[in-house]
């Protein structure tokens, strides 16, 4: 009898990994804190659901989709947020909105109280959920201000890991984000590509074309332009030890939403015209010298 | 008695036929090539009006450039032909009726164009001879439809018109064969003209036109399942399978579906499968094609061999580098041939397991759903059990039938689906559908994909039903109830006859299988996602840009 064959280093690790994207946000908020500390803060058994979906024909979610986890990160208070890509393609309503608003102004309570609380937000998204339209929206500006409010105290470390990506208000809040954590599988947009084919049609954006979409999207190309900091593997440890390192880093002196000169420059240095294939973008923007992460 | 030999009969006007298109074309070939730009004036030449065409429309590869060329032949000059294509694909096959260019025709399957398929039969633009499985109208290509013209297409051609067909040969040989020995034409679209062609698969001499085709033809990729589709119940109804059907009959030899379903259970050999044991035991020979799925349970040494129906694109470096588990040519690369895997499918596999859209309560099943007018593909070929079989095995044999002397086995037929679709649409119904199409389209029977008195496995998320031991229809239909949960089928039988039926073995519940629920989810999949099976193959599979998400 022969033991089942092991493919060779490199590849086995990427088998061997465990991927964090494949828990569910609760397990994935819980695996990132240290051991023994989460602690679910609104949880579902608190049963804080979302009145608009029941009338619409949605079975709501005891949770509304949205996790709230207070432990410790390297031995600092910390909380995860989490939102679950499963329930409504991880779309933000009235009360996960909330949560999430909520737990990050508490989190800079806290900070002023004494207690630093680093902020971390899984960011699984499609955006603002269809069904409860304006009041989606109205909390996403909440969450904004909120993590506006926190980051100038302490780190609010954003990650993305699945293909689902994080797109719509919730991609403000991303960019928004002291740093910014992506594996190469998730994507970031304003507008997802259906949204883009659908208003201005498939010349400008072809949502079946996945080369294209990730060429765009993707984690690689947006680390690679600078609009997300580290490119990890869909990895438990990996993304911990990332997410770790972020918050290590401190309160930029400046971040990245406020280097409004860089960025009207890396606008400047493209021609809607004629607009640089994505692969070649990182270089073109590399010739306008963003002033870099200054800490 | 004198023979009576009144008159002197010509025995070779096909012949003579054949060298007159020839003849005809002359203008716009240079020997056996022809000039892609004078594709319509040759087939205006080289067509009469009621000729017998063979399309190639393959399950996955198209000869779409002639397929457009037929399409826009003058409908004054080229008219009534009757139409042999196995697979409806494209727009350009239904163009051909719509533009009065054909008139009649006989074909296996039409699930893209379905829809289209069943207007035009409302419009009367069609004739439908019948429908088939494919191997039943390959096999009509060589007794009452043999072609007078077959439109073929090929990877490469080289100054002897040999044919090199890369790994999706899957029907071209056969259609080829059917008219190069009866005086029927062979036209060939192909990509390239090479001085040599890496191997032969067509010879040459089959042959009677080239022509290079401006853009390679079309090829999909039908059998790539994404693992991130796969879900807890359909890993549940994998566990079911692998303990209630193929650990307990022992099944080496089989065939799969292109469901969720199928793919969940070649993803959990690695690791369910390898806990029970099982490697060595069971799934060792497969007819299909190479499921990227599939590659985990190579890798780990479940697959020792694999005979495959057609390609896969993104799979040709892979199965190159597995030649003593594939098929392949000198040239390194798989041989397919769907002709011959179906009848591997058919003769030489102890199980074939598929899913239905539809099963009724006898488990006759259907993919015709309401307004479309699918065909059949290869499924019911598999999913019978030939009488014409004579070899034992295990699996076979514990299927027992008949009457003595006449006992005999049985092959494995298995229907697995979840007992609603999504949508909540119920998978298990009083009526197929196809009933109320085949009427509607004045067939002469039901278009019944696989008849129930050949199921001899139903599995759902809720259990196994073997209606192979079912001693009459009624304990048949009480039997497929049993696991057709809260369909209108499933519930028709009370709670008492389902312990009945458990305890007298016509029915088992994941308890009596010892599967365990909690155990059905995501992370028994030994791959979860394209990357993984691009790291279990060690980077040899190169998915296709549309499963690609990095």
């Amino acid at each position: 009898m022969t033991s089942a064959p092991t493919p060779p280093t490199g590849w086995a690790a990427m088998l061997a990994r465990a991927s964090f994207i494949e828990l569910d946000a609760r397990a994935r908020a819980t695996a990132l804190l240290d051991a023994g500390t989460a602690r679910e803060l609104c949880g579902p058994f608190d049963r804080i659901e979302s009145p608009w979906l029941e009338p619409q024909g949605v079975v709501p979610a005891s949770d509304d989709g949205v996790v709230v986890v207070k432990g410790e990160l390297g031995g600092r208070p910390a909380v995860v947020i989490g939102i679950e890509q499963a329930f409504q393609g991880g779309g933000i309503g009235e009360v996960s909105g909330v949560k999430i608003a909520t737990a990050l102004s508490l989190a800079a309570r806290d900070s002023r109280d004494g207690t630093p609380t680093v902020a971390v937000l899984l960011l699984e998204t499609g955006g603002v959920r269809l069904q409860e339209a304006n009041l989606g929206l109205a909390t996403v500006a909440e969450v904004c201000s909120a993590l506006l409010e926190l980051r100038a105290l302490q780190p609010v470390i954003g990650v993305i890991a699945g293909a689902l990506g994080c797109f719509g208000g919730m991609s403000i809040a991303a960019g928004l984000c002291t740093r910014l954590i992506m594996t190469a599988e998730s994507r970031l947009g304003l507008d997802g590509p259906e949204v883009i084919e659908s208003e201005a049609g498939v010349a400008e954006f072809d949502a079946s074309d996945h080369t294209l979409i990730w060429a765009v999207d993707g984690g690689t190309q947006r680390t690679r332009t600078g609009l997300a900091d580290t490119l990890v593997l869909d990895d438990v440890a990996a993304i911990r030890s990332a997410v770790l390192e972020a918050t290590a880093g401190g309160v930029p002196a400046e971040h990245r939403s406020r280097r409004i000169g860089e960025l009207r420059a890396r606008l400047e240095a493209v021609d809607p015209g004629d607009p640089p294939e994505p692969a070649a973008l990182a270089a073109v923007w590399a010739r306008k010298p963003p002033p870099g992460d200054v800490r | 008695m004198a023979l009576n030999r009144a008159v002197t009969r010509d025995w070779s006007r096909r012949r003579a036929a054949k060298r007159e298109r020839l003849e005809a074309v002359r203008p716009f070939t240079t020997g056996r090539v022809l000039d892609a730009g004078r594709i319509g004036d040759a087939l205006h030449a080289l067509l009469r009006p009621g000729d017998r065409v063979a399309l190639e429309g393959d399950n996955q590869k198209q000869a779409d450039f002639l397929a457009e060329a037929l399409a826009g032949c003058d409908p004054g000059v080229v008219h009534d032909l009757h139409l042999l294509i196995s697979s409806i694909s494209l727009r350009e096959h239904l163009d051909v009726f719509e533009r009065g260019v054909a008139r009649r025709l006989d074909f296996s399957y039409a699930g893209p164009q379905s829809v289209r398929m069943a207007q035009l039969l409302d419009d009367g633009k069609v004739e439908v001879g019948a429908i088939h499985t494919y191997v039943e109208l390959y096999a009509r290509m060589f007794v009452d439809l043999i072609p007078d013209v077959v439109l073929l297409c090929a990877e490469q051609a080289d100054r002897q018109a040999n044919l090199y067909t890369g790994p999706g040969t899957e029907d071209t040989p056969t259609i080829a064969e059917a008219a190069a020995f009866h005086d029927g034409v062979v036209v060939v679209q192909v990509n390239e003209l090479v001085d040599h062609v890496p191997r032969v698969d067509i010879p040459g001499d089959w042959v009677d036109l080239v022509v290079p085709s401006p853009r390679p033809f079309a090829l999909e990729p039908l059998f790539t399942r994404d693992p991130r589709r796969i879900g807890q119940v359909e890993v549940l109804m994998a566990m079911l399978a692998l303990r209630g059907v193929y650990e307990r009959h022992e099944v080496t030899t089989l065939n799969h579906g292109i469901g969720y379903d199928t793919a969940a259970i070649e993803l959990i050999l690695p690791t369910y499968g390898e806990e029970l044991g099982l490697r060595g035991k069971i799934c060792k020979h497969w007819t299909l094609n190479p499921h990227p799925t599939l590659i985990p349970a190579i890798e780990s040494g479940w697959v020792t061999s694999v005979h495959c129906f057609g390609g896969e694109p993104g799979t040709e470096r892979y199965v190159a580098a597995r030649p003593d588990v594939f098929f392949t040519g000198r040239d390194g690369s798989l041989r397919s041939n769907r002709v011959l895997c179906q009848l591997a499918g058919q003769y030489a596999v102890d199980l074939f397991i598929g899913s239905s859209l539809q099963i009724d309560a006898c488990a006759n099943s259907s993919t015709v759903t309401e307004g479309r007018l699918a065909g059949f593909g290869g499924a019911p070929n598999m999913g019978h059990d030939p009488h014409g079989r004579r070899h034992a095995s295990p699996a076979w044999l514990s299927l027992l039938t008949g009457e003595a002397p006449a006992l005999r086995g049985r092959k494995l037929v298995a229907q697995i689906t979840q007992t609603f679709r999504a949508g909540g649409v119920p998978a298990f119904v009083e009526s197929l559908d196809a009933v109320q199409v085949g009427r509607d389209a004045g067939m002469p029977v039901p278009p019944i994909m696989i008849y129930g008195d050949d199921v001899s496995h139903v599995v759902t998320e809720e259990g196994v039903a073997y209606l192979y031991k079912a001693t009459s229809l009624a304990e048949r239909r009480e039997a497929v109830s049993a696991v057709a949960g809260a369909t209108p089928v499933g519930r028709g039988v009370d709670e008492r006859r389902v312990e009945a039926l458990r305890r007298d073995g016509l029915v088992a519940l994941p308890e009596d299988l010892g599967v365990d629920v909690r155990r059905a989810g995501r992370p028994l999949l030994a791959a979860r996602s394209v990357e993984d099976l691009v790291a279990w193959s060690q980077g040899l599979y190169d998915p296709p840009a549309r499963f690609r998400t990095w």
